[in-house]
């Protein structure tokens, strides 16, 4: 009798804990998302929405609408998870979206057509190129307004922190210099030549003053030590030495290199040049290049996933196979019929790619190992692009 | 004892239900709680809002201020929130309106901030902003009534078809036109043209005299080049070409031509097709097919190094192996399975013979098999065999082949050729090699430059050995200028060995 009393006094009181404890632990009413890197984004450029697909099951958990006309371009999440933010083009702001409840949580107006953007390490700004202002637009991320607008860019597109977060590199299309951003003071320091146009240019004026082409982006290398710059116009790159912001190699590449990718072992650097519609693989440790390689027309980005490469030619629905270990091609993909591809993010276990196809309003994802590819459809309207947190191939295009 | 156990057992009972109780309701409670905190903030925030519209309600309707408080250079009546100086006018203010420069400040700045924000708006607005409809391709599912689905049901089949769509995309004037002609470009017959002059002299240094001795050469060649996208991955093509001028080869007789464009030389001052094919792709695109009229050098024995007369050297005995054997472009067909990996194969047939009544005369028959290879880390390199078959004297005849071309390092390739062919007497042999280089060791970053050797042994005993140097410099995109020096040395041809020095030019131009 004593025995069943004392347990049934065991029960009981375990019972009023937990009923206590469970009125903390049971998740708030509108929580979607408790984990932010067990999903995918998908940026819908034409539903005007940013969309979040379950990685494990491929299925969409929610979408956020932005409004009409916003036309959003790249998203990205915040270090902690806890937010995703991305440009409107169309629309001249920033929006910030609330993971756990996937609400809007603000819009700050910024300049004119906001892009891309980054992150610093620490999470608590976050840089808005806006290309067409000629602007970037540093937006604190506690009090979720734009807190300064650093002027004096041209056509500024993709930003790189540095791994310390002290210092930001800022690609310029409409020019061919990239820009330092002190982030302390959130202010450009200076301006590093990548290369000069040549000589024999003065030959041909009209190729250089019609439309320029320069960089788009700064790709860092994983011990954050250099930086390697593709400048479409003058088909080279160059390599930043990060310490002392100077170029320390010019690399040529194939025509018209859109930009380097880092391979994500750190060894190669990978251009993707439309103008000859080839790649070139950078060695890091020499800074030189050590196979051009054939691949299509209009590409758009480079995967890294299982020991391969993953080219994308937008134009041709396929996707180029590239071995890393050998340097060669290892085939291609034929993603379907009549498909216009955009970019792709990578899973952090580098096994899987999540492949917008806008025209056809799909992911495709594709199994990095055995090629295998799924469609999951009717995620949005033209999906612009991917992002999965802590990928080492977020990018944008 | 028993009402006391009773009374336990009771309280026991009690706290269970508490439990349970608690289990249900303090969660509803926490979000009730939470809920009502969001609530009241919200109503916070509503509050604090009606407060500064009513602050700025009153604000406008204060009376406007006197002219001369004016904000760059503008009167104030036209910006009536904006009547407060902050500069040195400030003196001159009413006392009155002195206690708020402060404000007025704030409503200046928030005047600034509407404005620049509707001159954004504007910014953004002034494009084409209606929802755009486009036609896009959709897979649909359709059951054995005819009735469609968007997803898949029992007895459906699925269906590519076209349905229109609406969408929000705001774009610009620009891109609208840009879309406009890129679509334009896509549907219409593309034109190219490739010119090029090429001035050359001849300088005999060894044999007896001949009458090619400090004479100069020139030809000129136009080439139109049509590409019409007919279908689904198939392609038109058809070059016209038109050449004039006296070519060295002319007067100085060789195993192989001086001058690459001659061979491209029918009849002077008029225009002949050269090439009109249309190309397919087929199984994902890895198996392509042309079918027309062909230049099979195109397809086989090709080269990084020394392919091309228009740009890399101009001698036809590094362009081409002579022991294909192909003189003149003729119908026929070309397979190549490129799965794009290591390995391809290309297999093909073209007649190359103006004479032949049928196309049973003179049937050239090729096949090759290439790979991709990265030896002892070096950059790629290109390996190809190759074989053909000719039944233009009636009996088949067979040549072998291989040709290379090796990065040595980004800058550098080495390239090579080999070639023996079948003849009436024995075996003709032509051998090739050189070195080409681009980027680093050039002028000009699109400049290019190379030296190479060809040597031709016919069974005959005509022998030939060629050394030319070129230095292309890419003048503009569209426009470049090439330098040449070739070295012919010809045994067998006259009773003593001949040799000349051909220095020439090169001008092309390409759009």
């Amino acid at each position: 009798m004593s025995n069943t009393r004392r347990l049934m006094g065991i029960f009981g009181l375990t019972a009023v804990i937990y009923g206590a404890l469970a009125g903390v632990t049971v998740p708030a009413q509108g929580i979607k998302i408790t984990d932010p890197t067990s999903v995918v984004l998908i940026v819908n450029r034409d539903s005007n929405d940013i969309g979040f697909m379950d990685l494990k099951t491929n299925t969409m958990i929610g979408k956020v609408f932005l409004g009409n006309n916003v036309n959003p371009h790249m998203a990205m999440m915040s270090p902690d998870g806890r937010y995703v933010v991305t440009g409107g083009t169309r629309a001249n702001k920033a929006y910030i979206i609330d993971v756990p409840t996937l609400t809007l949580a603000k819009v700050v107006p910024v300049d004119i057509a906001p892009e891309h953007l980054a992150f610093t390490p620490d999470g608590r700004y976050y840089y808005q190129g806006n290309p067409d202002g000629d602007t970037l637009s540093v937006i604190d991320m506690a009090s979720m307004t734009e807190i300064k607008r650093i002027a004096g860019f041209a056509e500024p597109l993709n930003v790189t922190f540095t791994p310390d977060g002290t210092k930001a590199y800022i690609g310029n299309y409409g020019s061919h210099w990239v820009g330092v951003v002190d982030v302390t003071r959130h202010e450009l320091l200076k301006k590093i030549q990548v290369a000069a146009p040549p000589g024999v240019a003065k030959l041909d004026p009209d190729r250089y003053l019609s439309e320029i082409k320069g960089i788009n982006n700064a790709s860092i290398t994983n011990d954050g030590r250099y930086l390697y710059a593709a400048d479409s116009d003058l088909g080279v790159v160059g390599v930043i030495d990060t310490r002392e912001d100077k170029v320390v190699k010019v690399i040529r590449v194939g025509k018209d290199p859109w930009r380097a990718y880092m391979s994500h072992d750190g060894r190669y650097a990978i251009t993707i040049n439309n103008g000859d519609e080839t790649i070139s693989v950078i060695d890091v440790s020499s800074n030189r290049v050590v196979a051009t390689l054939d691949a299509g027309p209009d590409m758009t980005g480079v995967n890294f996933a299982a020991g391969k490469a993953f080219v994308i030619s937008s134009s041709t629905s396929f996707v180029y196979v590239y071995d890393m270990d050998s340097l060669k091609p290892a085939g291609r993909i034929k993603i379907g019929t009549n498909l216009q591809l955009e970019t792709a993010t990578t899973d952090t276990a580098d096994e899987k790619l999540y492949l917008a196809s806008s025209t056809d309003h799909s992911i495709y994802v594709i199994d990095g190992r055995t090629e295998d590819v799924t469609r999951v459809a009717n995620v949005g309207l033209f999906p612009w692009g991917t992002h999965i947190m802590d990928s080492k191939d977020n990018y944008c295009h | 004892m028993s009402n006391l156990c009773h009374e336990r057992l009771k309280l026991l009972i009690c706290c269970v239900w508490v439990g349970f109780a608690a289990i249900l309701v303090l969660p509803v409670t926490g979000i009730a709680q939470e809920q009502a905190e969001d609530r009241q903030a919200l109503l916070d925030q509503i509050e604090m809002i009606e407060k500064r519209l009513n602050e700025l309600k009153a604000r406008a309707l204060e009376p406007d201020p006197a002219p001369a408080y004016t904000l760059a250079g503008m009167p104030a009546q036209q910006m009536p929130q904006m009547a407060r100086p902050t500069g040195g006018q400030q003196a001159q203010a009413p006392s009155a309106e002195a206690s708020v420069p402060e404000e007025a400040e704030q409503t200046v700045q928030e005047r600034l901030a509407e404005l620049e924000r509707r001159v954004s708006e504007l910014e953004s607005t002034t494009v084409l902003s209606e929802p755009e409809t486009r036609v896009r391709q959709v897979q649909v599912w359709v059951d054995e009534n005819g009735i469609e689905y968007d997803h898949e049901v029992p007895g459906s089949r699925p269906v590519i078809t076209y349905q229109r769509e609406r969408v929000f995309r705001r774009q610009t004037i620009s891109e609208k036109i840009e879309e406009a002609l890129s679509e334009e470009a896509e549907s219409s017959v593309q034109v190219g043209v490739d010119a090029a002059i090429v001035p050359q002299g001849a300088v005999q240094v060894e044999g007896d005299d001949t009458e090619a001795n400090g004479r100069v050469y020139q030809l000129a060649s136009a080439d139109l080049f049509f590409t019409a996208r007919i279908a689904q991955y198939t392609l038109f093509f058809a070059d016209v070409v038109g050449l004039t001028g006296p070519p060295p080869d002319s007067e100085i007789p060789g195993l192989t031509l001086i001058n690459g464009y001659t061979a491209r030389l029918v009849r002077q001052n008029e225009l002949n097709v050269r090439e009109a094919w249309v190309r397919t792709e087929l199984f994902s695109q890895q198996l392509a097919i042309n079918a027309g009229r062909l230049d099979l050098t195109n397809y086989f024995d090709r080269n990084a190094g020394a392919n091309d007369e228009t740009s890399q050297f101009i001698s036809d005995g590094l362009v081409n192996n002579p022991a294909l054997g192909l003189s003149t472009n003729g119908a026929g067909v070309a397979l190549v399975l490129d799965p794009r990996r290591s390995v391809n194969f290309k297999i093909g047939f073209q007649q190359s013979n103006t004479d032949a009544t049928s196309l049973s005369d003179s049937i050239f028959s090729l096949a090759e098999v290439g790979y991709l290879a990265t030896p002892f880390s070096l950059g790629e390199g290109n390996y190809r065999v190759w074989g053909r078959m000719d039944n233009s004297t009636g009996n088949n005849r067979t040549a072998v082949g291989v040709s290379f071309d090796q990065k040595l390092a980004p800058m550098v390739t080495l390239f090579g050729r080999f070639g023996t062919s079948q003849s009436d007497t024995g075996r003709d042999h032509f051998y090739s090699s050189g070195l080409s280089f681009q980027s680093g060791l050039v002028v000009n970053p699109s400049d290019t430059w190379g030296i190479g050797y060809a040597q031709g042994q016919l069974a005959t005993g005509e022998q030939e050995k060629l050394v030319e140097g070129y230095y292309n410099l890419g003048l503009t995109e569209r426009l470049r200028l090439s330098f040449h020096l070739q070295y012919f040395k010809e045994w067998g041809i006259a009773p003593r060995p001949v040799a000349y020095l051909v220095p020439g030019l090169r001008l092309q131009a390409s759009f």
